[in-house]
């Protein structure tokens, strides 16, 4: 009994300490592998921080969803390209991916998010250095978080970059239309997938797409993901390649607890659209002109979820002298999959050039 | 209102070991007095998914045990029906966020048949769960303080149900395959529901004693 006894005790021990060493960072300034998190206003956030921090300049990278999560953009070249010239925070924002808290439903909102980012650029400069020099990058609703982060404080930042940003996501409903009849014409013109884009076109012509709701909403946004696995089919965008969603698989399931993750996301979406409808009243696009640091506008030129009508509306109206817009041509709403070397490319020129 | 849920719980839990108190006189069994010998432990592994891996270490003390016999023509056919208290204390590990290290006790019941085969169902209304955080900066206006042990404390209650395996004579008294519901409440705006998976063996001081009585 003594043997059986203490057996387990020593397996045990043996387990901890391994899992303990596993859950050990990398502190090498060159090629940093850390996870800190950022307690702030009741929530606690995960920021994971890769690549090499020598220079301390920091891309933080803000996820779509809302209720998405980080570290689901380490892959492809933002891993292996764009980690190499910087370091690359992936951060969980409150309410979604790992991050954990006790707040009620008033505590998550546009405000308190953009305020929580502030907060991790505080935490960073404190940890790294006040030499620390930061960009932005905000994906889908990352985009409308980070321009709510650019109006708030635009000085912490050397640059913005929007990769196929939510800056008006209340514009989004009405637009949504137009675009899918847009590449629905242009689609059934050279004869891809006709009775898919017809279908798609009846389904528009179905909804009151005059007056906002929920559930069109949603109902446009799915089929908009569907619209572009359809284009992925034809051909006219590129498909992710192997690598990368293995990557991404990877990313969902062994670096986040999925169960956890997807349950936040479910959680976070229906406070922010459902309870404080951020799809049917927020927009930021009538504010752009207020953001004058250096600017880069990325899209692609397929783009269902946030259709590319966005990105002219960014280049135009930003404030910044310093700008720049990038369409993708054979990219939806993911350029940075899909086209993921002239995504780093021109991530890591911009850096380069405004750091 | 969590509040009333938490008082109801506990007077519901009350309420059902009071029951068992009463019933204890019906019992048709109930071999040995004697703390160790109503008592079995076990070890496990216990997690969500095999890259969020824990374990789980427990206590079961017999309360009540009903033992059912029937003749049939070529074999005697024995029910156990067992209520016990249940205690657990486990560890789970996310990869770069969290230890987390819960306790929670409740009741369990479990039927035997025959062969040994056992089903395993069990209530903790009462449960604590640390999620303990990695290196954790508080933020508070311009100020950045780094936070001593960071994590957060959940009130965790957890249902199981399962099947398990008596196996007479071995050192290793039974082995189990749960599935765990468990709630982290306050759980960001919200709560975070958790399924796990537990597998292991249970052991007892029993047969110990009884050697080394023999060996006397």
């Amino acid at each position: 009994m003594q043997k059986m006894i203490y057996n387990p005790v020593k397996t045990v021990l043996f387990l901890l300490s391994f899992l303990f060493v596993l859950s050990c960072a990398k502190e090498d300034i060159g090629d940093l592998s850390d996870t800190l998190y950022v307690r702030h206003k009741g929530a606690d956030m995960p920021a994971h921080i890769y690549g090499n921090a020598l220079e301390k300049v920091f891309l933080i990278i803000l996820h779509g969803g809302p209720g998405g999560d980080g570290l689901v953009y380490r892959s492809g070249t933002i891993k292996s390209k764009i980690e190499k010239s910087c370091a690359v925070v992936y951060f969980d924002q409150r309410g979604s991916g790992m991050s954990q808290g006790r707040y009620s439903e008033d505590g998550i909102s546009v405000d308190i998010m953009v305020k929580d980012v502030l907060a991790l650029v505080k935490v960073i400069r404190h940890k790294y250095g006040n030499d620390s020099r930061f960009f932005l990058m905000g994906h889908s609703w990352g985009g409308t978080l980070g321009t709510a982060v650019m109006l708030k404080n635009q000085d912490a930042f050397k640059g913005w970059i929007e990769v196929d940003g939510a800056h008006d996501a209340k514009g989004l409903y009405f637009e949504y239309p137009n675009n899918f009849r847009r590449v629905a014409n242009e689609q059934i013109a050279v004869d891809n997938n006709t009775s898919y884009w017809e279908g798609v076109k009846d389904k528009i012509d179905g909804l009151d797409t005059t007056t906002y709701t929920d559930d069109d909403f949603y109902s446009m946004n799915r089929e908009a993901f569907t619209a572009e696995q359809k284009l992925a089919d034809d051909k006219v965008v590129n498909k992710i390649d192997k690598d990368i969603q293995r990557e991404l698989a990877v990313n969902a399931i062994f670096k986040n607890n999925l169960l956890t993750v997807l349950w936040n996301s479910g959680n976070t979406q229906s406070i922010l659209v459902r309870d404080q409808g951020i799809f049917e009243n927020l927009s930021y696009a009538d504010r752009l002109n207020e953001i004058t640091i250096p600017s880069l506008v990325l899209w692609g030129k397929y783009d269902m979820v946030v259709p590319p009508k966005f990105a002219q509306d960014a280049f135009d109206d930003l404030g910044a002298t310093s700008k720049e817009l990038v369409i993708f041509e054979n990219s939806g709403h993911s350029p940075m999959l899909v086209e993921p070397d002239l995504f780093a490319k021109e991530v890591i020129d911009f850096i380069n050039e405004y750091k | 209102m969590k509040k009333n849920i938490f008082v109801c719980l506990y007077l519901w839990y009350g309420g059902l070991l009071a029951q068992n108190l009463t019933d204890f006189d019906n019992q048709v069994e109930n071999p040995s007095s004697n703390f160790m010998d109503k008592t079995e432990f076990r070890a496990g592994y216990y997690g969500n998914f095999y890259w969020n891996p824990g374990l789980t270490f427990g206590a079961e003390y017999l309360w009540k045990e009903k033992v059912r016999t029937k003749e049939k023509k070529r074999r005697t056919k024995i029910i156990t029906k067992q209520w016990l208290l249940n205690g657990t204390f486990g560890v789970s590990w996310d990869p770069r966020t969290e230890l987390g290290v819960f306790t929670n006790y409740g009741i369990l019941w479990r039927r035997t048949n025959t062969k040994g085969k056992q089903i395993n169902i069990q209530f903790n209304p009462l449960g604590f769960y640390r999620a303990f955080l990695p290196e954790t900066y508080e933020v508070s206006g311009d100020n950045v303080d780094k936070v001593f042990l960071p994590g957060r404390n959940y009130y965790a209650p957890s249902i199981s149900f399962g099947l398990g395996k008596l196996r007479k004579g071995k050192k290793l008294t039974g082995r189990y395959l749960n599935i765990t519901y468990m709630l982290r409440t306050p759980y960001n705006a919200n709560s975070l529901p958790s399924f796990a998976i537990e597998y292991g063996y249970r052991f007892n001081f029993k047969k110990k004693r009884k050697y080394a009585k023999d060996d006397l």
